[in-house]
């Protein structure tokens, strides 16, 4: 206990950590019906922890190694499992992007879901979900980091079925829960197999373990694979896509949060945790990085055929998150966990401006939205703009640093075909975010004048707008948007800092990076090439949609079975049902219930009727008078004891 | 006369007339009656073992008055079932007593 | 033995409690209540201060009570605690005082339930204490016998049938136990029904064979394995809120206990042989239970298959012979009798005020009653596995030794943890989420009062979630020296 007082890390680590947890257990318990009190003491101990892990990164920064500080937790038998905290360069980073968005986006809440009957639920499970999150962020073990893992995942589904009366949200947080459940049991897996045939489940232990020798390369791939199902199930990466656009049910914060811009990022996160390991099997990074590109171009395209803002966002997310594995799985570390950095802040960015609107007119349909005069709304409108920017990858936003940096990576890859679908995945990405942006801003048909009942509906409301709680909802924002300008600038010394002292992260990423030595293109090359993918996208979404006279159709309508293709999500959702009603369902399920019924309990039954029958049957032999059988009784035993004598 | 034999007839016909009168009464008393009866047949041989065969240990004794004991216990079980019989049925005639039969 | 006999004091906690109970006239249901509330938390301390006293850096037999009951069969009163019933013990003490609470509001022939329940419970008691086979039969079947009432006259539905068939199943499984305590006591000499003399004399190796398969089925139709299972859903369906609380979450973890504790520690030999089956049977338990499952309509059938199950899991923990297989057996009884308690209680309140547990007629109780949905959701969510919450460490245990020992069967069970969060999660949402059901719309939330004793059962699920090193330890100290041994 005095060690946590003595030191200044382990003190702000175990305080921001721990804040929302109690915070959570006082709002479920105590108060639940006091919804103003029970939002202050949530935000109030996300500020702590995001104060907190401000300075430990700060800390971080000055230390020769990272903060290691671990307590048994339990054992059993030679499996020992501890528990602790270990900060390095990278955890101290995500910690502070997950401290900082979750603070930002309860303050924002505060105006989103003011007058919300589950206001406190909602503020216990934001605060359950940044204390797992948190926790997963520093966890010293594997298992520790599954633990917390789970929470999360248990979070999300509490959130994203948050308006629980819908069956479609309920439905959406199921999924959710279940699909990230199918690749959190290969992660287990793979945690069970490394407790056995390693031993030993810490993180940087693991990340050392390659290079002593002590294990196969293949023990490594098979293990290797089984933690990426883990993230395949919590990135949203292909098979298990589908969850992620469903989750924007929940309430537009959450969806900003978890499900943009931490959460669904920490599938990234584990295979940057564990980079080292990894990158000892080519096998597994080449699987990683194909998985990644069709999740990439997969996500891309439908992104491209939906109206729902939410949703395009989503698919974007979703594409994003397979250029980070991309990144990873290419060798480009540094790349990697920039992009999920940049990518935090102008996500967060883009669902809390969509929130904006959502919360104005009522819709998700970025086509009312417009028609509704959604320009007309500046601050949302400027920053989704600079968000959409920095995701098309235009400069000087973030997006563009970190984008280039991917390219990067890939282009060091032997094979140029990576590279090609990194670019092309930026011109559609590109495409997308501005036939949004352009929906936006010249709708078809211009904005419609709002009716005058409408007008004078919301005369109150406009006030409030203006008042606190609009601010609230406005300075997250802002200060997001700032935050997307500046942070490319800072790619330098982030790099420095996030490679500092890593040594077992520098060798794997300049061994994964091998292939090429000079890359398919030259440097100068390639920024244009990345450069002018997006504003080719850019172009195009002017061309159908912004221009004056524009169909605003998009060119994939000429193609129907294409768009209807892309529409349906490739069929994946199809498929997943079919798979479910067929094979679960209408087949083990019912196959099954019938044996327990029919054979199981029929052959119980018969075998009791038969008894019961056969007793029926017999029973002409019992008169009822108790003196017949006493007489039948002692004339057998008359007739047994002549037979023994004589 | 005074033999073993003499007892052991003796006990015999108890033991045969209680055993007619429970196969051959109709009336739950009467029954319960020739079981007693029955019982002190085995009583009396056991005594008259005792005395004519090995006076020394008296064990036959020890059991008569275990039967004795077991008597009283059956006769006061015997007449509640039947108490409660009656209650049920208004009779005590065995006759009436067939649910058994099903 | 010296001091006080605190074993004999927690195994007659009970008795008395029966004694006073059947002293009270019936028609005074209040203080019927009161003195069985008294008696179980008399229980209760008693078994807390055995847990906290309980030396688990020292292991072994601790406070021990032996004496010579039966000189010429060998019969002993012969009581200790080690760290296998140890949980055990608190599992029954915690369950007991819940159940008794939960029925607060019972009135029906009150006494005559509070009475019959006592009974039951004083065999589990007897059957976790006793070291002797002869004892831990006779306790055996004292526990089966009072569910036959139990759930004929308190049942609902198809009580009569899922009494019967419940009684018809566990009397056939102790028609097994017998003879085989029987086999081994005329193996051993026949002059002894001391289990660890039994053990010390050490069966052949064909003797161990018949003994443990005697046992394994015998013991194994209460721990619901499959394809002995059907009685554990139809009998949980039928059985009043209590008895099912107490059934699912402290008798079914008889039979697993005893397989552990005779089977085991008489034939390991015999475990041996039949592993194999034991992991087939237990792994095809846990899928399979998920999956029929997915298929019911009904709450506690819901949760009838949840618990075969879970209790696969258990018997694929000891099929494993490993210290963290065995450790995961025994954490996941204490954890899935927590768990299951936890299950009936909340929809055993649910049922009493809606007079429905069909998931169709439900739906947005959480509108309705949303404290008494917590208790439910909380109790799927861990028997979902989720972490932090005590059955998870048992799972995490269970597939470490499985994975090991079974790859293949250990990855086919691992399935089933998906499919259980399918199931799991589909009930909660038609149950508890969508619209407000009007027709229950007037009915009120769990009062404080009826709160307590859910809120209790969390609390123990949460603690040794959060703290798996307490429960664990204290169950290690046993298993490693038993797994040694083998």
């Amino acid at each position: 206990m005095d060690a946590i007082f003595k030191d200044p890390v382990l003190l702000a680590t175990v305080v921001g950590t721990s804040l929302p947890f109690l915070s959570m257990a006082v709002i479920l318990i105590f108060t639940r019906h006091n919804p103003m009190l029970s939002s202050r003491i949530s935000v109030t101990s996300i500020v702590v922890a995001a104060v907190c892990a401000l300075l430990n990164l700060a800390k971080v920064a000055g230390a020769s190694h990272p903060f290691r500080f671990e307590t048994a937790w339990m054992s059993s038998g030679n499996f020992h499992l501890t528990f602790g905290y270990y900060l390095d360069p990278l955890s101290a980073l995500m910690l502070t992007i997950v401290a900082v968005i979750a603070c930002l986006v309860q303050i924002y809440s505060l105006g989103y879901m003011s007058g919300d009957p589950g206001y406190s639920r909602y503020y216990a499970f934001q605060s359950l979900f940044a204390w797992a999150m948190m926790n997963m962020v520093i966890a010293s073990t594997l298992l520790q980091l599954f633990i917390f893992w789970e929470l999360v995942g248990l979070a999300s589904y509490m959130l994203i079925g948050f308006y629980y009366e819908k069956f479609s949200a309920s439905q959406a947080g199921k999924k959710a829960f279940v699909m990230t459940r199918v690749g959190d049991v290969g992660f287990f897996l793979g945690i069970i197999i490394l407790t056995l045939g390693f031993g030993n489940l810490g993180i940087p232990d693991l990340n050392n373990a390659p290079g002593t020798g002590t294990i196969t390369t293949g023990f490594i791939t098979m293990a290797a694979l089984l933690v990426f199902c883990g993230v395949v199930g919590k990135s949203a990466q292909f098979p298990l896509i589908t969850w992620l656009p469903d989750a924007m049910e929940g309430p537009t914060p959450v969806s900003a949060l978890l499900h943009s811009a931490t959460m669904v990022a920490a599938g990234v996160y584990v295979f940057s945790r564990i980079f080292p390991f990894f990158a000892a099997s080519p096998n597994a990074m080449l699987i990683a990085l194909a998985i990644g590109t069709v999740t990439m171009l997969l996500a891309s395209t439908m992104a491209m055929t939906t109206y729902d803002l939410k949703q395009v966002w989503a698919y974007s997310t979703v594409s994003q998150l397979g250029m980070m594995v991309m990144s990873l799985a290419a060798g480009g570390y540094f790349a990697g966990v920039f992009h999920l950095t940049t990518h935090a802040g102008f996500k967060a960015l883009l669902f809390l401006c969509s929130g904006i609107f959502i919360h104005e007119y009522h819709t998700n349909d970025m086509r009312v939205i417009g028609k509704q005069g959604g320009r007309k709304q500046l601050v949302p409108m400027i920053c989704i703009t600079v968000g959409a920017l920095a995701l098309s990858g235009v400069p000087p936003f973030s997006g563009f640093f970190s984008k280039e940096a991917i390219l990067g990576a890939l282009n060091a890859q032997a094979n140029p075909i990576w590279l090609f679908a990194g670019l092309f995945g930026a011109f559609l990405t590109a495409y997308y975010s501005f036939r949004l942006i352009f929906h936006l801003l010249f709708p078809k048909g211009g904005i419609e004048e709002k009716h005058a009942v409408h007008e004078m509906d919301s005369h109150g409301h406009k006030e409030e707008h203006h008042g606190g709680l609009f601010w609230a909802m406005a300075v997250p924002v802002m200060i997001l948007a700032c935050v997307t300008v500046v942070l490319g600038f800072a790619e330098h010394s982030l790099q420095g800092y996030i490679m500092a002292g890593g040594g077992a992260v520098k060798h794997a990423s300049t061994a994964a990076t091998g292939g090429a030595a000079h890359g398919v293109v030259g440097h100068e090359l390639l920024v244009i090439l990345g450069i002018s993918a997006g504003l080719v996208g850019i172009i195009l979404a002017w061309f159908e949609y912004g221009r004056k006279g524009a169909s605003r159709n998009g060119f994939l309508s000429y193609f129907p079975p294409v768009w209807k293709l892309f529409d349906a999500r490739w069929y994946m959702d199809a498929f997943f049902r079919w798979f479910l009603d067929t094979a679960i369902y209408s087949g083990l399920t019912s196959i099954f219930t019938r044996n327990d019924r029919r054979i199981i309990d029929g052959g119980i039954d018969g075998i009791c009727f038969f008894t019961e029958t056969g007793g029926r049957l017999f029973s002409f032999m019992q008169s009822g008078m108790l003196q017949y059988n006493l007489l039948i009784m002692v004339l057998v035993a008359g007739l047994a004891m002549l037979f023994f004598i004589v | 006369m005074n033999s073993l034999n003499t007892y052991l007839i003796i006990s015999a016909f108890l033991f045969s007339i209680g055993l007619v009168g429970v196969l051959q009464r109709r009336n739950l008393i009467g029954m319960l009656i020739s079981v007693e009866l029955m019982l002190n047949g085995a009583n009396l041989n056991f005594m008259a073992f005792n005395r004519f065969l090995t006076p020394e240990p008296v064990v036959g004794q020890i059991i008569a008055l275990a039967i004795m004991g077991l008597a009283a216990a059956e006769a006061a079980i015997g007449l509640s079932i039947i108490l409660a019989l009656y209650r049920k049925m208004h009779s005590i005639n065995i006759e009436q007593a067939q649910r058994l039969k099903g | 033995m010296t001091g006080f006999p605190i074993l004999t004091a927690i195994l007659m906690s009970t008795v008395f409690g029966l004694l006073t109970i059947l002293l009270i006239p019936p028609e005074r249901t209040k203080l019927v209540k009161q003195v069985s509330m008294f008696w179980a938390t008399v229980g209760l301390i008693l078994t807390l201060w055995l847990y906290f006293n309980f030396d688990h850096s020292k292991g072994g037999l601790q406070f021990v009570e032996r004496v010579l009951w039966v000189k010429s069969l060998g019969i002993y009163w012969f009581h200790g605690v080690d760290g296998i019933n140890m949980p055990m013990l608190l599992l029954t003490a915690v369950v007991l005082f819940t159940g008794v609470w939960t029925m607060w509001e019972l009135e029906y022939r009150a006494k005559e339930f509070f009475a019959l329940m006592f009974l039951l419970v004083a065999g589990v008691y007897g059957m976790f204490l006793s070291m002797d086979l002869f004892w831990m039969f006779v306790w055996y079947d004292v526990s089966l016998f009072p569910m036959y009432p139990l759930i004929s006259i308190w049942g609902g539905t198809r009580k009569e049938y899922g009494a019967m068939k419940l009684t018809l199943y566990l009397l056939a499984g102790s028609a097994l136990i017998l003879p085989a305590i029987i086999y081994a006591w005329v193996q051993g000499g026949a002059i002894t029904f001391d289990l660890f003399e039994l053990q010390k004399i050490g069966f052949s190796l064909l003797d161990q064979k018949i003994l443990f398969v005697m046992l394994y089925l015998g013991f194994g139709i209460l721990a619901a394995v499959w394809p002995f299972h059907t009685w554990s859903p139809v009998g949980h369906v039928a059985a009043p809120t209590a008895v099912s609380m107490i059934h699912a979450g402290v008798l079914m973890k008889l039979g697993a206990y005893g397989i552990l504790r005779i089977g085991m520690t008489l034939c390991p030999q015999g475990l041996g042989y039949w592993s194999d089956l034991m992991a087939l049977l237990a792994c095809i338990g846990i899928v399979y239970g998920a999956l029929v499952g997915l298929a019911q309509t009904d709450l506690k059938y819901v949760i009838g298959y949840s618990s075969v199950s879970h209790m696969g899991m258990v018997g694929l923990g000891l099929a494993t012979m490993t210290v963290s297989g065995i450790n995961g057996a025994v954490f996941q009884m204490f954890a899935h009798g927590v768990m299951t308690a936890l299950f009936f209680s909340s929809v055993g309140y649910i049922y009493d005020r809606t007079h429905t547990k069909m998931i169709p007629e439900l739906g947005g109780m959480s509108k309705t009653m949303p404290i008494a949905s917590a208790f439910f959701i909380i109790a799927a969510l861990a028997g979902i596995g989720v972490p932090l919450m005590a059955s998870f460490w048992a799972e995490l245990l269970v597939f470490i030794a499985a994975v090991q020992v079974f790859p293949v069967g250990g990855i086919f069970a691992m399935v089933g943890l998906i499919i259980s969060a399918l199931f799991m999660l589909r009930v909660v949402q038609r149950t508890f989420y969508g619209e407000r059901n009007e027709k229950f719309g007037h009915i009120p939330d769990v009062s404080p009062f009826l709160a307590v004793p859910r809120i209790i059962l969390i609390g123990v699920i949460l603690f040794f979630g959060f703290f798996p090193k307490v429960m664990l330890d204290v169950i290690q100290s046993a298993v490693i020296p038993f797994v040694g041994s083998f």
